[in-house]
């Protein structure tokens, strides 16, 4: 008989609190701040109020869940659960996944903290990854290590519509800021591994959307080797605000890539914080 | 007597006197242009073309060699080359010199293979030949000396003027081979401006008392264009002090020359020749460009070059010439630059904010020239240089320097308007090599369409509008969109046409002549008319096109 094995993660996952609980996985809710008060993600703060809030020009300062707050949910699993495997938000992009690193120390081998650069969509599903290597007998730090052992396969390719937020959160050199500022520029960035690169430009939604799609499919054929038989990934997408947009996108992806089910999430706030409204994303992550 | 062969002194003055002709009906080729837009300038690309090399011709003096000759002739229109029709006589040049360069006399025989040979290397030249251009009439008077030769004919006398003859009735036949002639009732315009050449040359070889004076007036208007003096933060910042020992006679010509290359690069304070010393005294912004002109005369005996800004003022000087100015060849070079050809300050500066080394400053109404483009590319510091032409007219030209460049390599990306150009820029992908680059960019020029707002400088009929003289014309990329007399109204007819369903993004690049009022009132015109669209507005800044307009 193996352990009892609970998995944890943030909702930078794309889940809400509600929603992994009904998959089997406990979501901390990620913290903001607006004016100096503290709202949680998904659950005192929606994503309609959010996006009201940062396109009216409001600061909104993002922050990792407090050290007592993880500790206080890991502390109530372990009184049912043998184990915790614990996936948080890549360690490229927040400080969550090393304050979490620090605070397993205390819990001698209970929690594995896993660092496999995973993000968003492509985080979600490196939950459901654990829960599925779970089913099949792995120890909580099997699990970790098999999860960091593919953290490479998988990439996120997402469009910005306005350099603005970037800028505005210092999350670009000087020189990438610079680069079309006369002329109205979407981006294309790219996400792998704890890198996040530029990829392309593009002056219109669809040469961004394109781009992505191009980019996907050069890895499906060329990293992953997927052919008509063999759907050995996932692919996802996920948006910022735009729902409609978002489904147009989604239509496209499914003509696109036949026989795939395309999982499409809102990205989290704490994400959108930093990139804005009218961003769309597309990725693929190796199936396990 | 029948004249069997032209020497070399003959053959020196038969080229000047081409080249003069055709820089006296400059105007009347220019007027030949099928578009009645204000920018019908084949004339004057094939006058510059062709004056680049008179004036090193001229320079060989009364007695060159065939070796010389030929050199100057070919050499110094490939450099000068500008424009279509200014690519392909320098090609025909190119190809005549080649045939004839290592003999003392043009035989009958020789000029008949020479003659061939120039209507090989220009048809080669070109990438999809044209019948109905210069190229035809070119081949049909090659043709013609070769069926005279062939049917024994070995008089000049009786040669020259038939093929010349024969010349015009090709000429005159360009309208039946390319439909745009025939519409806009004109010959072609650089097979007219190639008929000058020819007719000067026979009429010197005729005894014609032609005044072979080559003045330096066209080529210094060349200079006064040339890149480097875009935005000059502070002038003629270095003072120079510089004397040369002589190892060379200055005559009071070489002299003069001097002196207003000098003044053309510099202020020039004095320029005192005593002896077998001269003491140049010059303030200017490239004490470089001095010290090359100076060290042909002799050793270089003495050099001071101070800078004349205060500390502070140099500093402030540098930072604010560094985007402006292109980086100077030093260090280890990048893998890529960009290299891009637009007129007006607003463009360049749109390019450069995408990434662009080095803006040429330049466009429709002024064809950079072969070695305009050569000049920026050795200036960008980088393994593989990207050239966006950004006009048809200038794409052979940077194909040209392209050819003479050995130490980079050059990609000229076909960008046939500044939306392209634009567009190119943007698909670049640092992380991609020289070839996908390549080829992401060229599939991305073939998805903007472009619309440009001028207006009409003649009554004509073409692509089926009638024009009158001074009605605003919206011009696409294969044929004409709108006319009217309402500019506004031209725009927007124009853009009905460009936009379907899939497009997304207007832009409006507004000229010189507009004010930004009007640009932006027109911008919300647009904007209330293409609702479903976004419009973007920029200044431009650019001549002659009172709108350039891309839909995406």
């Amino acid at each position: 008989m193996g352990s009892k094995i609970a998995v944890v993660t943030d909702t930078n996952s794309s889940m809400t609190v509600e929603e992994g609980k009904e998959l089997g996985i406990t979501v901390i809710p990620m913290p903001f701040f607006i004016g100096g008060k503290e709202f949680l993600d998904g659950v005192t703060l929606t994503q309609e109020e959010f996006y009201e809030r940062l396109k009216g020009g409001e600061e909104i300062h993002t922050s990792q869940p407090s050290p007592e707050e993880v500790m206080k949910t890991w502390d109530k699993l372990l009184e049912e659960y043998d184990e915790i495997v614990h996936i948080p938000m890549s360690s490229g992009l927040s400080g969550s996944c090393g304050s979490a690193y620090l605070l397993a120390q205390h819990y001698d081998d209970k929690v594995q903290v896993v660092d496999n650069q995973r993000i968003s969509v492509t985080l979600r599903q490196s939950c459901l990854d654990a829960l599925e290597l779970i089913d099949r007998g792995m120890s909580a730090r099997q699990v970790k290590d098999e999860l960091e052992r593919v953290k490479f396969e998988s990439s996120i390719y997402i469009m910005i519509d306005t350099l603005h937020y970037l800028k505005k959160g210092g999350r670009l050199t000087p020189a990438a800021a610079a680069i079309g500022t006369l002329l109205k520029i979407k981006p294309v960035l790219q996400i792998q591994g704890e890198k996040l690169d530029s990829y392309g430009k593009t002056r219109t939604f669809q040469g961004g959307k394109e781009i992505i799609m191009k980019a996907i499919k050069n890895d499906m054929e060329n990293r992953f080797g997927c052919t008509d038989k063999c759907h050995n990934v996932h692919l996802e997408m996920a948006y910022t605000d735009d729902l409609a947009a978002a489904e147009q996108f989604e239509k496209e992806l499914n003509e696109m890539f036949p026989g795939y089910e395309v999982v499409k999430r809102p990205l989290s706030l704490s994400i959108a914080c930093h990139i804005g409204p009218g961003a769309i994303a597309a990725d693929v992550s190796k199936k396990i | 007597m029948a004249i069997k062969e032209i020497d070399v002194k003959l053959f020196s003055k038969m080229f000047l006197a081409g080249a003069i002709y055709l820089d006296r009906s400059k105007e009347e080729i220019n007027e030949l242009n099928v578009f009645p837009v204000p920018d019908g300038d084949t004339g004057t690309n094939m006058t510059m073309t062709i004056m680049s090399a008179a004036k090193e011709v001229r320079d060989l003096g009364e007695e060159p060699d065939m070796k010389s000759l030929c050199k100057a002739m070919s050499g110094g229109s490939l450099r000068g080359a500008r424009g279509n029709s200014g690519v392909i006589l320098s090609q025909l040049l190119r190809g005549l010199t080649k045939a004839v360069r290592d003999e003392q006399v043009i035989t009958v025989p020789l000029l008949g293979a020479a003659c061939t040979k120039a209507v090989e290397t220009a048809y080669k030249a070109v990438m999809k030949p044209t019948e109905g251009t210069i190229l035809t009439v070119a081949r049909g008077m090659g043709e013609k000396i070769t069926e005279l030769i062939e049917n024994g004919e070995d008089d000049l006398e009786v040669i020259l003027p038939a093929v010349l003859e024969h010349g015009y009735k090709v000429l005159d036949q360009t309208p039946e081979l390319l439909p745009v002639l025939k519409q806009a009732g004109v010959v072609d315009s650089g097979g007219a401006g190639l008929m000058k050449v020819v007719q000067g040359a026979v009429d010197l070889f005729s005894g014609k008392e032609i005044d072979l004076t080559i003045s330096d007036d066209p080529i210094a208007k060349v200079d006064d264009s040339r890149p480097g003096k875009i935005e000059d933060v502070q002038k003629n910042i270095y003072h120079a002090e510089i004397k040369v020992m002589l190892s060379k006679n200055v005559n009071s010509k070489l002299e003069s020359d001097v002196k207003s290359y000098l003044n053309d690069i510099g202020d020039l304070k004095s320029f005192k020749v005593s002896g077998s010393e001269v003491n140049i005294d010059i303030n200017t912004d490239d004490p470089g460009l001095v010290l090359q002109k100076a060290i042909k005369f002799g050793i270089l005996s003495d050099v001071k070059v101070t800078c004349r800004l205060e500390g502070s003022k140099a500093k402030e000087a540098a930072d604010s010439a560094a985007p402006a100015a292109a980086p100077e060849p030093k260090g280890e070079p990048t893998e890529f630059g960009f290299v891009a050809v637009s007129a007006g300050d607003g463009l360049a500066e749109i390019f450069r904010s995408l990434g662009v080394d080095y803006v040429i400053e330049g466009g429709q109404t002024m064809n950079p020239s072969t070695a305009d483009i050569l000049d920026a590319v050795e200036k960008v510091n980088a393994k593989t240089v990207f050239v966006l032409p950004n006009n048809k007219n200038i794409i052979m030209a940077a194909n040209q320097a392209r050819d003479l460049t050995t130490d980079k390599d050059v990609l000229v990306i076909p960008t046939k308007t500044i939306p392209q150009g634009i567009t190119a820029a943007i698909n670049f992908s640092a992380g991609s090599s020289a070839d996908e680059n390549e080829q992401a960019m060229v599939e991305a020029i073939g998805l903007v369409k472009t619309g440009e707002i001028t207006y009409a400088v003649r009554d004509t009929s073409i692509d089926d509008h009638e024009i009158r003289k001074g009605d605003y014309m919206g011009i696409g990329d294969k044929k004409i969109l709108s006319v009217g007399t309402d500019m506004n109204q031209v725009v927007v007819e124009m853009i009905a046409e460009m936009a379907d369903d899939s497009s997304e993004l207007i832009s409006l690049y507004y000229g010189a002549d507009v004010t930004e009022e009007d640009a932006n009132a027109l911008k919300d015109l647009i904007a209330e008319k293409f609702n479903t669209l976004d419009v973007d507005i920029q200044n431009g800044g650019q001549p002659v096109y009172y709108y350039i307009v891309s839909v995406e």
